[in-house]
């Protein structure tokens, strides 16, 4: 009887667990370059909780990983000249602390010294020199060609970097729209530039999050646990019942 | 339940991204005024499981980890300065500037502000002079019976005298970029301060390499679009009706575990 609370109890954890994630993604819904996430869940063959009939291999549910959809997100129109956009793979990459980072987010900033940087003041690495890039703020106008190449009346003050991540499942969220290569944590095996990339000026890479999608993930989330809950009381009725009998007798 | 809590954040921050939205249109038809863009990040992540971690002795690592986020946070409101279109008046001492730059103007306080407002006026001395009466640096005079004003794109203000055919150059405008003119501190009344995110102000004669030139006659309207505006504003009620609706799911399911018998 017990396994029927606890396999009920894996389901509801992984449920809340899920719930949590669509919460996030949510939230984020406007953020510019966040990728929805998702839980990937299994089934874990456990042995009984205790000796009984029936099934002797039971299925407990668990949560065995994060997927993030990495797809495009649609590219939003802002006309400001320092908003730029990846089309396809990719990603920016800033400078925390003297580690890279790597970011879709691709609002820029000019600091105090010229320098191109992310709304927190991280510079945005070269894609040639892997350097911060200086503009010259007297030029009359910043262009940014294909390639990423930033020219300004003309003259050539740097490429924005855009670097290949080859391994996507690899990659560790650390908030503010950044990640960092979760199984190269030391910065060994930093990604190669790519040579060709597609960037767009004046647009924002908006979320890929679909409100349908979302909400109607969240629907299922809530009303598959309230199932388990009510499959968890019937149970428990069950229990209660025979114990009942068994007292008459 | 962690989202309960998350939701919160997406409320607050489409909350704030409703604020500014509704400050740009209440500033559509200000003078010089430049459109704000509440920007969002994603707050923390919370690792439930590392990723790179070991799943046995044999060295095989865990590929993907689990990282579930805590929300949304704002990262910042940002000024887009980008040319507001500029509007004809006619009258002598509107002046818009084409292109980058600010008119400095002298507080009454001693320090200096920076504008793009340019519906300047004459103050009794004959001084040009804001629409408060502060000072346009460098603090130009018309003397007095000058029949008419004129400034060229180059900032010259050059005055016709009364009885005289040769007009008179009486001053001259300048202008004062930034490295981050986005970085400048809003106090209001179209004025900014310089602060430690725009640099230090350059100041130069309109028309040269890096500054807009002054048009007479004309003030620079502010750069609100009403139809992204209002588009922003849908999306951005919409997300927050959503946010709700996540709070509503999480407290049934809470409601639905603490109904167990």
């Amino acid at each position: 009887m017990d396994n029927t609370f606890m396999i009920g109890l894996s389901r509801q954890m992984a449920l809340r667990q899920a719930m949590d994630v669509v919460a996030n993604n949510i939230a984020n819904a406007n953020t510019a370059g966040f990728k929805v996430e998702s839980l990937l869940l299994e089934n874990t063959a456990a042995p009984t909780a205790e000796q009984a009939d029936g099934p002797a291999d039971l299925q407990f549910v668990d949560v065995w990983g994060m997927g993030r959809d990495f797809r495009q997100g649609e590219l939003q129109r802002t006309g400001r000249d320092l908003d730029v956009a990846i089309e396809g793979d990719g990603f920016f990459a800033v400078d925390v602390n003297g580690a890279e980072q790597y970011t879709r987010d691709g609002r820029l900033h000019l600091d105090p010294t010229g320098q191109l940087v992310a709304s927190d003041g991280a510079p945005v690495l070269d894609g040639d020199t892997r350097a911060p890039i200086i503009l010259d703020p007297s030029a009359r106008e910043v262009r940014i060609v294909d390639g990423g190449t930033i020219m300004q009346d003309g003259i050539m003050a740097g490429r924005i970097g855009v670097f290949d991540i080859t391994n996507l499942g690899g990659l560790s969220k650390q908030g503010n729209g950044r990640y960092i290569q979760g199984n190269d944590p030391d910065g060994q095996n930093p990604p190669d530039p790519m040579l060709d990339p597609v960037v767009a000026q004046g647009f924002v890479e908006s979320s890929n999050v679909q409100a349908v999608v979302e909400m109607t993930d969240m629907m299922t989330i809530m009303r598959s646990y309230a199932s388990v809950s009510k499959f968890i009381e019937q149970a428990e009725d069950l229990n209660r019942r025979a114990i009942e009998r068994l007292g008459k007798a | 339940m962690r989202s309960l809590m998350t939701a919160a954040t997406g409320m607050q921050a489409q909350q704030l991204n409703v604020e500014v939205i509704s400050n740009n249109l209440a500033n559509m038809n200000t003078t010089g005024f430049k459109r704000q863009r509440a920007e969002f990040q994603d707050l923390l992540y919370q690792n439930v499981q590392q990723m790179g971690m070991n799943s046995s002795d044999a060295g095989t690592i865990v590929p993907t980890g689990i990282q579930v986020g805590l929300g949304v946070q704002t990262s910042s409101i940002y000024r887009i300065t980008e040319q507001g279109s500029l509007a004809n008046t006619g009258n002598t001492f509107d002046l818009a500037i084409n292109g980058d730059g600010y008119f400095r103007i002298q507080m009454p306080n001693g320090n200096d502000a920076y504008t793009r407002a340019g519906s300047f006026g004459i103050s009794p001395e004959g001084e040009i002079v804001t629409a408060d009466g502060y000072s346009v640096a460098p603090g130009i005079v018309i003397p007095q019976g000058a029949r008419s004003v004129a400034i060229n794109e180059q900032g010259q203000v050059q005055a016709l005298l009364d009885g005289q055919t040769d007009p008179q150059t009486v001053g001259q405008l300048e202008l004062a970029t930034f490295y981050n003119d986005a970085g400048l501190e809003a106090i209001g009344n179209n004025l900014f301060l310089e602060s430690a995110a725009s640099g230090s102000a350059t100041s130069g004669t309109p028309g040269s390499t890096g500054f807009g030139s002054v048009m007479q006659g004309f003030v620079e309207g502010s750069n609100v679009n009403a139809v992204t505006e209002i588009t922003s504003l849908i999306q951005a009620q919409r997300a927050y009706e959503m946010n709700a609706r996540v709070i509503t799911a999480s407290d049934e399911m809470m409601s639905a575990t603490s109904n167990l018998r």
